[in-house]
């Protein structure tokens, strides 16, 4: 993914599953490379909507989306594919592959990168003491708490040192302590790696440390608030 | 248990494909082998004025092994058993030339008129003898044969097909939340349904061995080697070992196919 200063740019977006029924529409902003971001709004106002239209699982109906100067409007598989390489994603359900054990499901994205069985496994060795669920490399989700689920989903999303983090409501379902550990890590992704980070959330921790920009949906409008 | 039923709905119509093919194998190389004896004692007889040789026939029909002249002693002889009073001194001078021709393979009814026609061309050949009735008669009864394995083939092939497909489209929606997740990592087509790929391997390798297996015990059995031993004809391990790698080769083409065909049917995950 080539540098660019703004991340992801938006011009005039409108998204739309119904033709004619708009979810967002005419909606111009910018997220700045190494920027934490938080999304936020009323239910059904459209947020992960727009977070679907960052990793391509929704193209534009009109307007511009780019991200990381590629632009979504009409990309192919193939090079969807390739952009979704720099991208670390995380859902409020997890969406860890059931059938695979907690260590694989953190290889996930380096098997993707073509990156060999040594370096996945010292790679996701780090990261599951990171997320502090070291020993549990052979369990599988299911055999997880939900907060558990989440930090391997967090590792995931982490492992192959992604440009833009984009997460979906990631604390939602949590215990304090889960959620504490999942906003330090993204927290730290951006602070020490510089790492682009997108959240969609109901509400924004009050004991962030790291600067942030706020944007708010209404109407299917985005609004950029701070 | 339901991952054996799994298993067992690609395993039965890929083992009917395989089955069907590897009889179409075997009758074809009883078919084949029945021609080579055919065409071992099969002859014409070629009535000449003059002497003929091998290269001159050679020339004008390429198939044409060998030539044997028919002794006129020996047509005498027949003449004098049915009782026939001539002068058989005299007659031998006047008698032609018998011959019979041997062809390198079992010809087809065309093939069979063309050579008697360019036989006759030859000089001094005055008569042609092909036997057609009986060769026409045992050569389209292989046709039929050929026929009715092709067509058995055939509709096995199409609706096992079918089934191999429905069973691969029941894999792909049991996976297909992996296949989801998956691409949302940025992984490639065949990475998405490498579980597709590995499972349609494992059950192409289970059908091959089990009809290798049946194969090889029904060859094997007194009443299927005493029936085939009776036209001289021989099926080896080789050749089923040898078939048995192409039917491995087909049965994973014919995966494949179907798991990229479902693969492209489904909705993109976009």
């Amino acid at each position: 993914m080539p540098k660019e200063k703004n991340v992801i740019i938006a011009k005039d977006l409108c998204l739309e599953y119904k033709k004619d029924v708009p979810i967002i529409k005419d909606s111009t902003f910018t997220i700045k490379s190494g920027s934490f971001v938080f999304i936020t709004g009323p239910s059904g106002s459209g947020k992960s909507t727009l977070l679907k239209s960052f990793y391509g699982e929704l193209k534009p109906k009109s307007g511009i989306l780019q991200i990381g100067g590629v632009s979504l409007n009409d990309i192919k598989s193939s090079k969807l594919a390739f952009l979704r390489k720099y991208l670390g994603i995380i859902f409020q359900d997890y969406k860890l592959i059931k059938e695979w054990t907690v260590e694989k499901n953190v290889m996930l994205p380096l098997l993707i990168a073509g990156y060999s069985k040594n370096v996945c496994e010292a790679q996701t060795k780090r990261l599951l003491k990171h997320v502090r669920l070291s020993g549990k490399e052979h369990y599988y989700p299911l055999e997880l708490s939900g907060g558990e689920q989440q930090r391997v989903a967090m590792a995931r999303a982490l492992a192959h040192n992604p440009v833009i983090i984009l997460a979906d409501e990631p604390t939602g379902n949590l215990d304090e302590y889960s959620s504490r550990v999942i906003w330090g890590l993204l927290e730290g992704a951006n602070e020490q790696l510089g790492t682009t980070v997108v959240v969609v959330t109901h509400s924004i921790p009050t004991n962030l440390k790291v600067p942030f920009k706020h944007f708010y949906i209404e109407n299917g409008t985005v609004y950029e608030i701070s | 248990m339901k991952s054996l039923k799994n298993h067992i709905s690609l395993i039965i119509p890929l083992f009917a494909i395989l089955f069907a093919v590897e009889f179409y194998f075997i009758i074809d190389k009883i078919i084949a082998e029945y021609e080579a004896n055919l065409s071992k004692d099969y002859s014409i007889i070629v009535v000449s004025q003059k002497p003929l040789t091998l290269v001159e026939l050679k020339a004008v029909e390429p198939d044409i092994v060998a030539i044997k002249e028919v002794s006129s002693e020996l047509i005498l002889q027949r003449l004098k058993q049915n009782g026939v009073e001539v002068d058989y001194k005299e007659l031998k001078n006047f008698l032609p030339h018998f011959y019979k021709v041997y062809l390198g393979s079992f010809p087809s009814a065309s093939t069979l008129k063309h050579i008697k026609k360019v036989l006759q061309s030859v000089a001094g050949v005055t008569r042609v003898e092909t036997f057609t009735k009986v060769h026409e008669k045992i050569y389209h009864f292989l046709i039929f044969l050929k026929n009715i394995s092709k067509f058995f083939l055939a509709i096995i092939f199409v609706t096992s097909i079918m089934l191999v497909f429905k069973q691969i489209e029941i894999w792909n929606l049991e996976h297909s939340e992996r296949m989801y997740i998956m691409a949302l990592f940025g992984a490639p087509l065949w990475m998405r349904n490498a579980i597709l790929i590995k499972l349609s391997i494992i059950d192409t390798i289970i059908s091959t061995l089990l009809v290798y297996a049946i194969y090889s015990y029904l060859l094997s059995t007194k009443y299927l080697k005493e029936l085939l031993g009776f036209e001289n004809i021989t099926i080896d391990s080789h050749d089923l070992l040898k078939d048995a790698v192409w039917l491995f080769l087909l049965g994973i083409l014919i995966s494949v196919v179907n798991v990229l065909i479902v693969s492209w049917r489904q909705p993109k995950i976009v």
